[in-house]
């Protein structure tokens, strides 16, 4: 069984968490820059002496496919490294994946992770 | 209410363009009020010329200029020229910068040139340019404070003195921009206000005056015991690989040893490298408007136009030297990397100009190549120590500026073909400029050696202290949340780079004039109420 583990942290955290999942051997990972409002509701900015709110604050997106039996595992290091203890740290969260092939050797499942 | 509706009438006219009628007609009578004015103009101008020939066969007699009359106009507009090319060299450095650091910090970078520029330019007026260019002992000037008491012209070039101090301003700002290169991403703005002031009024003009200035020990050689070692020759920097550069690169290196590394920067030495840069493109094109603002550094420092030889030689040697520095720099790093590498190419030609500097009045277009091409090897080299040394300089300003002037500064020595000493109306050639490679000996390499020397001990130290103390008073590195954040958000509220500017974003602050620059919708709304209501 594989599971997708999708993570929304701070962008300056990323480098962090990479390398902690790199050294538990996740062997992958796609990320991307999103923007999007939770809690933190959005931030202020400024521009010749006015201030903007904006709405959707800059988040990176992360997206881990992973043996079942490692979710907690990778789930916990996501939390440990890209926590700041402050507002806007984002959210982690898992799902069951159907199918999952790789491209080059058409392997499916876990053997394709 | 009434000022609203005052303000609006022409809105209201403005709409009516909607209509094509009112277009139509706005067009003929346009065209029509164009036509007079070109006519009158036209009347105005032929009976001017009707006038002016009966003037002129009036009297018939010729006009009797004297020298100064035309070799002072042109002698200020070749200083002026060469000072506005130099001024544009502020955008070549913020480009330059800016593309080689992260995006985080553009807008940092883009206040911090714009701010010094602005910055040295008052202080260069107030006190900057007495402590350089005032008559006063051999360490410092002391007349022309705000820029009282100045003669019409600057000594006996016949350069119009403001001209001239506009040249030397547009030096004085460089020298202040080339510091802040190998302190980006982590210098708090506070602190670059407080460093700021200590370079471009105090540090900058007072080691210039001892080179430069009236009676400046080091370019008078006036310390018996130098005199005596250098055989006479005296400490010659044409244009300012040591003055400008070094002195810019090394306060640029006290810095970044004060302000330690970049966070997540990490060495070659633990396996790591160069944070990379955010737009190659921009550093690029810096690079080349560097190089063209050059044109004005170094042939304006004759002060001159008559002196055209010499200015076409200078023009030529630095292009070449640019070149040549270009050229090996790429060369130099390609068996590292196996790719042609455009940072290093920038880098590298950067190099040659600043080598190119000091030498390049008094150099062949010959020793001009070798000159730049050792600066080209200089560059790479000097990156690579200060990765060694584990200092974090994003944009090279210490290996380009401190190391290649260093080695500039010394290449007169060995390069001079032995060429006159430039002065207001052509050469001096009572006192022929010759290099060790040239039959001049080491008398000339020597005064070099003792000028760069002096400026590296004495520039760096004071820098360092300048730098600790900022450090230890207002603070001159940034918070770490700030710096992981970014010095854009954090210090000037607002990135470089937006995803979609105005897409999710609201002005909510109404002042007074600040709100017609927002055009957010509440701003619009204020505006359709006042206006319905009037």
């Amino acid at each position: 069984m594989v599971h997708l583990v999708t993570a929304v942290i701070k962008p300056f955290k990323l480098e962090e968490v990479k390398d902690a999942l790199r050294g538990a051997g996740v062997l992958g990972m796609t990320v991307s820059e999103v923007q999007g409002y939770g809690r933190q509701g959005g931030k202020s900015e400024t521009f010749r002496g006015g201030e903007y709110t904006v709405s959707f604050v800059p988040k990176v997106k992360l997206e881990i496919l992973v043996d079942s039996s490692d979710v907690d595992k990778v789930i916990d290091i996501i939390a440990v490294t890209s926590k700041t203890g402050k507002i806007g740290d984002g959210k982690i969260w898992a799902t069951d994946v159907d199918r999952v092939l790789r491209v080059r050797t058409g392997e499916a499942g876990a053997d394709a992770l | 209410m009434k000022s609203f509706s005052v303000i609006f009438a022409p809105m209201k006219k403005l709409a009516r363009f909607k209509e094509k009628e009112t277009r139509r007609a706005f067009v003929a009578i346009f065209s029509g009020k164009m036509i007079g004015i070109i006519a009158i103009l036209g009347a105005m101008i032929g009976v001017n010329m009707l006038i002016g020939g009966a003037a002129n066969a009036q009297t018939a007699t010729p006009i009797q200029h004297t020298a100064n009359e035309l070799v002072n106009p042109v002698n200020t507009i070749w200083v002026l020229v060469t000072a506005f090319l130099v001024f544009f060299m502020q955008a070549g450095f913020m480009a330059l910068e800016a593309g080689f650091a992260r995006s985080r910090e553009s807008v940092n970078i883009m206040l911090e040139c714009i701010f010094d520029t602005c910055l040295c330019g008052l202080l260069y007026w107030a006190f900057g340019f007495a402590f350089q260019f005032g008559t006063g002992n051999g360490f410092i000037g002391h007349t022309f404070f705000f820029l009282h008491g100045t003669p019409e012209t600057y000594g006996t070039t016949g350069v119009a003195f403001l001209a001239f101090f506009l040249f030397q301003f547009a030096f004085a700002d460089t020298c202040s921009t080339i510091t802040s290169g190998a302190m980006v991403g982590r210098t708090s703005f506070k602190g670059d206000i407080y460093y700021s002031i200590a370079v471009s009024g105090f540090i900058y003009p007072i080691f210039a005056h001892w080179v430069w200035g009236p009676g400046g020990w080091l370019g008078g050689m006036t310390i018996h015991s130098l005199n005596t070692f250098t055989n006479g020759a005296v400490f010659r920097d044409f244009a300012g690989s040591t003055v400008v550069h070094t002195v810019g690169g090394f306060i640029a290196l006290a810095g970044a040893i004060v302000l330690g590394p970049r966070l997540g920067r990490k060495f070659k030495r633990d396996g790591g490298g160069p944070l990379p840069p955010h737009d190659l493109n921009l550093g690029a094109i810096g690079t080349v408007i560097l190089w063209f603002g050059w044109y004005g550094f170094n042939p304006g420092s004759t002060l001159s136009a008559l002196d055209f030889t010499g200015i076409g030689r200078v023009a030529a040697n630095t292009t070449l030297a640019a070149c040549a520095g270009g050229i090996v720099a790429m060369f130099f790093v390609y068996p590292r990397s196996k790719k042609y590498d455009l940072g290093m190419a920038c880098n590298g030609l950067l190099g040659g100009l600043v080598a190119i500097t000091c030498p390049c009045y008094w150099v062949s277009p010959f020793g001009a190549v070798m000159i730049g091409a050792v600066a080209g090897i200089v560059v790479p080299l000097g990156v690579d120590l200060l990765e060694r040394w584990r200092i974090d300089d994003p944009i090279g300003a210490v290996a380009v500026h401190g190391f290649a002037g260093i080695w500039g500064t010394l290449s007169l020595g060995l390069f001079a073909t032995g060429f006159g000493v430039p002065t207001a109306d052509g050469v001096d050639r009572t006192s022929l400029v010759k290099g060790l490679f040239y039959g001049g000996g080491w008398s000339q390499f020597k005064a070099q050696f003792v000028g760069s020397l002096t400026c590296v001990i004495v520039v760096f130290g004071v820098s360092l202290l300048v730098m600790y103390a900022v450090k230890k008073t207002v603070g001159l590195r940034i918070s770490r949340e700030a710096e992981l954040e970014g010095l854009d958000l954090h210090e000037h509220g607002t990135p470089a780079y937006h995803m979609e500017f105005g897409q999710g974003m609201t002005y909510t602050t109404l002042t007074g004039v600040g709100s017609f620059l927002g055009g957010g919708s509440e701003a619009r709304a204020g505006v359709g109420v006042e206006k319905d209501s009037s």
